[in-house]
Parts: structure tokens; C-alpha cells; sequence
């Protein structure tokens, strides 16, 4: 059999779970996401509460509001999301020799606008949420923290 | 003496300009502030147990939806590096799974650093949580409900 239509095949197979739970009546979306965990279905909930099965697959829109998203993804991130600032840390000799002076915004580990003035970063972003906004000195920071080592 | 239970940790973030250079470790806080035309942008802060208020780099106020820097409450503040002057705003962050309404300080003195804008303070922000440091792993560990 083909991976492709194995991968389908398993897809059809966690929605039919899914609808399976559903129809079960779980009590609260936290008894759904307990459920998933139980039967071994990998999940995550979006920042806008979309509840995701792997392969990455919607299970349910409106899942739960973004307030109680946001404490789920707490504890349970996007596995796709990328760490902007670990990205920033390990990259920022060679960020700051191309980005220097200027404001920048990063988004799933890669530069995605870079401006002199805010501004016209924030023009740039419209479209993305939650990039990580920092500004690269041109001249290195002199540092004076207690954590050198 | 009661158990301290500590579900998350906050990570120290090396910062190192070149790549031969000193190895600095710095605990940051990845902040989402909800601006005012509803948009979210992520902000990095430094944890700061000696910064009263949450402070931000004069030069993000595009970001918060202002004409200039200076449109706020004027507040004298000390710093280490002497008295100064800041201006106050309310403004809504995300941090560590909880949406909070918290003063924010917008100072013309703080430095440039390419891994952090701003100073993540304790005024209504540390409330909310409960922290423990091991300085021996680089990591600061917090609890939402302390």
C-alpha cells in the first residue's frame, strides 16, 4: 500500500474516532482532549481554539475560546510553532550583520520584515499574528549583566 | 514550610554577538500584547525581580497605538541608573496562558539589545504567579496558581 493512501486512510480513521467520541457525549472539551490522550490520537488546540489531530488535520473549529486556547497551549504548543527567540539567540551574530539598525520581526524561525522605523515594520506584519518584534543594535551591546560566564 | 509545585519554567536565552565572543545567558519572557487595533505581537522581555513596573523601550509606542512616547502618566521613577522619567499606560499582555491588564512604564533610558525591548516588572503582573530560580540550570520555574 502507498504511505499517501495509508496516511489517508489513517485520517479517516481519527476523524471516525473523533465523531465516535463526539457522539459519546464528552462531558467538557477537556474530557474530549483526556479522551484523544487515552486512545493515543496526538493533538493540539490552535491560538484560536481550533482543536488540530495529527496529521494536522482540523477536528474542530470553535473548539474552545481563545482564553481557555491560551491556557491549554500553556501546556501543550503548537508542534509546528516555532521558538522565535531560542531562533533569534542562536542566529543573532549573523542577524545583526545583515539586520543591524534596524527593527525586525520574526515568524516560524526566519526573518519575515525588517525596517529602520516601527512603523513601517508594523505595516509589513499585518498579516501575521503573533511575530516576535525586537531591534538589532547596529554596534554589539556592551555587557554588563551578572550572568556572563 | 509548604511545598512549592512549579508547572512551567521560564528559560534563559544565550546572547552572543560573536561568535567568539562572551557567553551571556538571560531570562526571557516571550509576552503577547493585544494592541490596539486587536492585532497580537509578540514582545521579549527580561524577567526583572528589581523592575517594579513591566517597562518598554519608549521607541515600540507605534506598537500600543500612540502619537508619541510621552502621551501617558508622568511618573518619576528610580532606576539604577538614577531618577527618571517614564510614563504610565494600561495595557492588556499575554503571559505564561493568562490575559492580564497591567500597568506598562514606556522609558526613553533603557538600552538597545537585540534579544529583549523591555523589563518584565512585578506591579500586577508577578501576582498572578508563583516563581522559584535555580540559578544551577539557568532556569526560573513558575507556577499560575501559586
Amino acid at each position: 500500500m502507498k504511505s499517501s493512501t495509508r496516511a489517508y486512510n489513517q485520517v479517516q480513521s481519527q476523524k471516525t474516532i473523533l465523531s465516535l467520541i463526539s457522539a459519546s457525549g464528552a462531558k467538557s472539551p477537556q474530557e474530549f482532549l483526556e479522551t484523544l490522550d487515552k486512545i493515543g490520537i496526538e493533538w493540539y488546540v490552535t491560538e484560536k481554539g481550533t482543536l488540530m489531530i495529527k496529521y494536522w488535520q482540523i477536528g474542530a473549529e470553535d473548539f474552545v475560546p481563545s482564553e481557555q486556547a491560551a491556557v491549554i497551549r500553556s501546556d501543550r504548543p503548537s508542534p509546528d510553532q516555532g521558538d522565535e527567540l531560542d531562533w533569534l539567540s542562536k542566529n543573532l551574530p549573523n542577524v545583526r550583520g545583515r539586520y543591524g539598525g534596524q527593527w525586525v520581526a520574526v515568524y516560524n524561525n526566519e526573518i519575515i520584515a525588517a525596517a529602520p522605523d516601527l512603523p513601517d515594520l508594523i505595516r509589513q506584519i499585518g498579516g501575521f499574528d503573533r511575530p516576535l518584534i525586537s531591534f538589532i543594535p547596529a554596534e554589539p551591546v556592551v555587557w554588563t549583566f551578572t550572568y556572563a560566564s | 514550610m509548604p511545598v512549592k509545585n512549579f508547572e512551567q519554567v521560564v528559560r534563559f536565552y544565550e546572547a552572543r554577538q560573536d561568535p567568539n565572543g562572551p557567553s551571556v545567558w538571560l531570562p526571557l519572557v516571550d509576552v503577547t500584547l493585544i494592541t490596539p487595533a486587536n492585532s497580537r505581537v509578540s514582545l521579549s522581555l527580561l524577567f526583572d525581580t528589581g523592575a517594579s513596573v513591566t517597562t518598554l523601550r519608549a521607541d515600540l509606542y507605534p506598537i500600543l497605538g500612540l502619537q508619541s512616547w510621552d502621551q501617558g502618566v508622568r511618573v518619576e521613577t528610580d532606576t539604577a541608573g538614577g531618577r527618571t522619567t517614564v510614563y504610565r499606560y494600561t495595557y492588556t499582555l499575554e503571559i505564561f496562558g493568562k490575559t492580564i491588564d497591567c500597568p506598562i512604564h514606556l522609558a526613553s533610558q533603557l538600552p538597545f539589545h537585540p534579544l529583549f525591548v523591555g523589563l518584565l516588572g512585578r506591579d500586577t503582573v508577578f501576582n498572578e504567579f508563583g516563581f522559584g530560580f535555580w540559578e544551577s540550570t539557568h532556569e526560573l520555574y513558575l507556577t499560575p496558581s501559586p
